[in-house]
């Protein structure tokens, strides 16, 4: 009540635009908010973000066991454990792939994502195909596709070979964005 | 009595609660709008409501790490009193809710309740209704079952396809470059926390859109709307045939809302909830994951879309029906509200709906997926075995040793994604199945380097057999060489 | 006090109810990890049947619930060709060690229960008498001279005298099939039958039961026919 009683007391005069204290105080307040809620807002959003743009290393060495766990000319299932596993993460940080060992130390290692969706295919030795349950995938044992819908044949891991272990870089999933 | 009243009084004084009553569910509606077509919305809200109360109960067991959560859920199935019965009716609350924000939909679309002056009440409500689709999608995850799981694998896969920045958008919504724990709190975040307050804060605009408009009279054919009037004429429509919501409009609502909560206890009580089929441990390959029957139909699409169309539909036709859906009201500008009038919206409906309860049927039998354990637990029937040679017994046992039968039935048992062979014979010659076996064809890989030339011989030489009896094997129309069976074609 | 037993007096018969409802997820469903099946039946179709027949008969290979078979055969034997398949022939290894699926537990469930489920008493001396089922490399070895004149004698009849099949059962002798069975399948056969397709087994093939050694010949002759398997087209 007060206020408009000042008001009434001064009158603006004509053409003067109308800035008064309370205006002045109404936009540096507006701006103070501004600017502390672009100071709370900043880290959530990096933290959010972080997801994407954590440093480059998403990929890491990983033992899959001895080579000679893996007969010659025959594909096995492997599960290498998420090298960035969290302690809460329990049995999905258990990442399958299939592991084809051609000759010597020759190896092909797949990700068990069917590149048409994402579904985990399997391997069927006596026809030498991978299937995938989803949407009828099919790849041949060296990973090409052989029919279905996916666009391409399966994703490989690179891997190594250090004293007669196996080691495969694993650590993200793939998908058509980008091939392991 | 008197007693009573005056603590109202006091209260009505303090709360203004005459005036909210007749601001809201005491507000005058046009009599024509108290309808058994206008009664959706409303049941959808009391399934809002149910998901709300058991969803919270059910966050009182329910553990989001992937360690626990499919423990948690098991618990909640079989230990925790009354555990089964809310998570019963979580589940079925949530189909009938999305049946139900669907149904309310096809009706404000058919009776054009969207047109002039409620544009946004559209809007916001097709907002809703991705809500409840997000709601419907991370609920499925949260069973952290296989299903669940690879249907996470199954989006991550759909974001991987958007172009130059798929990794990241699968790695955002994952929380890491796995799904992980990461992946699991944040689906629970999504469906618990932020979903659910969107929903509550779009659906108070909704309802006050609803309020400040008016809900919409009940069409009739030939009745032109004009911006110019229309608000004029609503008002001397509810001034001359109004009548409160409540208690006069809104009884149909309240019986068809008792209706619809008794359909979700009883659907809960006789069928039960969904039991999860099985911890999301990637490692366990031997599984054939389907979604919930919302997205059924989307699982289809993705079956039997060519495949140089699918990243193109994913990106950008997915997107653009969404569009689609909110520009309703700015694309149909027509001033006629009956749906006699308009045939384009009944086309539309019926389009719709059928496509999308075909997908959802094929997507339910998926006859394109491989049955993966066919070749060994569906046996060959016996009039096939019967009065066969010792070759074409071992003939047999190639066609489901060589999983052709995951893909093959034989007299209707076994995978539907080639044709059934119990009538091969009729169709290719002897050497044509050779080639077709050896080399593939279409859709059927190549097998000539996993069959020996005795494999295929003993192979075909059975697929021969198949054939009715009174209908003999195709030949070739000029004699062959050699009968096939006592030299070695190779 | 009172109160809250009434409480609970008033929530039992409630949980009971609830107990028989039908909706209430029945333990028995639970997901079971497929290393972790132990039913039998479950093994058997899931793993067997479509080669072996839905009930352990009329499918194109050995009729599992022959109980002749059941009583001659081992079931460690059983279990040795469940692990690891039998190379060259359509029986696929089952173990996981050997890119199967099945655990050595599971594996010993479905070797063992075949006898429980199918198996029925024979009588003892039929079972001495009986040929040893086993391919043994004991004993004198087969005469394949003698054993295609046993097998005029004793399969003549269906099989044809030169084994290439009449209008009753078909070719034994096509390079083909010789060359997808195993010894020991032909002995399997030659000693057991198919008595579920109407090829009768060593006792009613004849006048009289066939002999050990005359089985053995009969095996060697048919082996004798086999021709050098052609190596693949395409594999190369």
């Amino acid at each position: 009540m007060a206020e408009e009683h000042e008001h009434e007391h001064e009158p603006l005069p004509e053409g003067v635009p109308p800035v008064s204290r309370r205006g002045i105080l109404f936009n540096l307040g507006l701006g103070m908010n501004v600017i502390a809620a672009s100071l709370i807002g900043i880290p959530i959003i990096g933290y959010v973000l972080s997801a994407v743009f954590k440093e480059k290393a998403q990929q890491a060495w990983i033992p899959l066991g001895r080579i000679d766990q893996f007969p010659e000319g025959q594909t096995r299932l492997a599960t290498y454990t998420n090298p960035f596993r969290r302690p809460w993460d329990g049995f999905v940080a258990d990442i399958p792939c299939w592991v084809r060992h051609i000759e010597n130390d020759n190896f092909q290692i797949f990700a068990i994502n069917c590149a048409h969706l994402g579904c985990p295919v399997r391997w069927f030795p006596q026809s030498g195909l991978f299937m995938c349950p989803c949407h009828g995938g099919v790849y041949y044992e060296d990973g090409s596709r052989a029919s279905g819908p996916p666009p391409r044949g399966l994703y490989e891991y690179e891997y190594r070979i250090r004293n007669g272990h196996l080691e495969v870089r694993g650590g993200e999933t793939p998908n058509l964005s980008e091939s392991v | 009595m008197k007693i009573f009243a005056s603590i109202y009084q006091w209260l009505d004084d303090r709360l203004a609660l005459g005036r909210l009553y007749d601001q809201s569910i005491g507000h005058r509606i046009p009599a024509s709008a108290s309808s058994w077509f206008y009664v959706f919305g409303s049941a959808t809200l009391a399934c809002l409501a149910i998901q709300l109360v058991t969803g919270t109960c059910l966050a009182l067991v329910y553990v989001p790490s992937p360690e626990f959560a499919y423990a948690s859920i098991e618990y909640l199935d079989y230990t925790q009193p009354f555990g089964w019965l809310l998570r019963g009716l979580h589940f079925w609350g949530s189909n009938f809710m999305v049946a139900l924000v669907t149904i309310h939909m096809i009706q404000v679309f058919l009776f054009g309740a969207y047109k002039y002056p409620r544009e946004l009440t559209w809007v916001v409500g097709s907002t809703l209704f991705l809500c409840v689709i997000a709601m419907a999608f991370t609920g499925q995850g949260l069973r952290f079952d296989q299903d669940g799981y690879w249907g996470l694998e199954i989006v991550m896969s759909i974001l991987g396809r958007i172009p130059f920045v798929g990794m990241e958008a699968t790695h955002l919504v994952q929380g890491s470059p796995i799904i992980s724990g990461a992946t699991l709190s944040r689906f629970f975040t999504i469906h618990v926390f932020v979903v659910p307050a969107v929903i509550i804060s779009l659906l108070v605009i909704h309802i006050r859109l609803v309020l400040l408009m008016g809900i919409s009279e009940y069409p009739v054919a030939g009745k032109k709307i004009d911006p110019e009037t229309y608000r004029e004429d609503y008002e001397k429509l509810v001034e001359r045939t109004g009548e409160r919501l409540m208690p006069e409009g809104g009884g149909k609502d309240l019986v068809f809302t008792a209706l619809i909560l008794t359909a979700i206890v009883t659907c809960a009580v006789v069928i039960g909830p969904k039991i999860p089929n099985g911890p999301a441990d990637p490692s366990l390959i031997h599984t054939v994951p389907r979604p919930d029957f919302y997205f059924l139909s989307l699982f289809a699409v993705f079956a039997l879309m060519p495949p140089y169309m699918e990243s193109f539909s994913i990106v950008y036709l997915l997107p653009l029906s969404i569009v689609i859906l909110f520009a309703v009201p700015f694309i149909s500008r027509g001033q006629e509200r009956h749906w006699s009038k308009r045939p384009g919206a009944i086309i539309t409906v019926v389009l719709v709906m059928t496509s999308l309860v075909i997908l959802a049927y094929e997507g339910l039998t998926s006859p394109w997926s491989p049955h993966m354990n066919a070749w060994s637990g569906v046996p060959i029937q016996p009039q096939f075995v019967q009065g066969r040679t010792p070759l074409e017994h071992v003939g047999a046992t190639i066609v489901q040793g060589k999983q052709c039968r995951n893909c093959h039935s034989i007299d209707g048992t076994g995978g539907k994604r080639g044709p059934d062979l119990s009538g091969v014979a009729t169709r290719l010659t002897y050497n044509q199945l050779v080639r077709q076996v050896l080399q593939g064809d279409g859709n059927m890989p190549a097998f000539g380097r996993h069959l020996s030339p005795y494999e295929v011989t003993a192979l075909v030489s059975f697929l021969h057999t198949l054939h009715p009896e009174n209908e003999p094997p195709s030949q070739n129309s000029a004699p062959e060489a050699a009968p096939p069976l006592s030299t070695d074609p190779y | 006090m009172i109160s809250h037993r009434l409480l609970l007096l008033c929530m039992l018969p409630m949980l009971w109810c609830c107990d028989g409802l039908p909706g209430k997820p029945d333990p028995a469903n639970r997901y079971i990890r497929p290393t972790e099946v132990t039913n039998f039946d479950t093994l058997y179709s899931m793993n067997c049947s479509g080669c072996h027949g839905a009930e352990g008969k009329l499918g194109p290979a050995v009729p599992l619930a022959d109980p002749m078979y059941l009583a001659l055969a081992s079931p460690i034997h059983i279990e040795e060709i469940t692990r690891n398949g039998v190379a060259g022939t359509t029986m696929p290894a089952f173990a996981i060690e050997a890119g199967g699926t099945l655990t050595d537990q599971q594996i010993a469930i479905i070797a063992r229960g075949l006898s429980t489920r199918w198996g029925q008493p024979q009588s003892a001396e039929v079972v001495a008498a009986a040929p040893p089922l086993a391919v043994s490399q004991e004993g004198p070895p087969g005469d394949p001279e003698r054993g295609a004149a046993h097998f005029r004698t004793f399969c003549g009849s269906c099989h044809g005298p030169e084994g290439r099949g009449t209008a009753r059962a078909g070719s034994i002798v096509e390079p083909p099939y010789l060359g997808l069975v195993s010894n020991q399948n032909l002995r399997t056969n030659t000693i057991i039958g198919r008595r579920d397709l109407g090829m009768p087994d060593w006792r009613q093939v004849g006048d009289r039961p066939m002999r050990p050694q005359e089985v053995t010949d009969i095996v060697a002759w048919l082996a004798s026919q086999r021709v050098p398997r052609p190596s693949s087209s395409m594999a190369n």
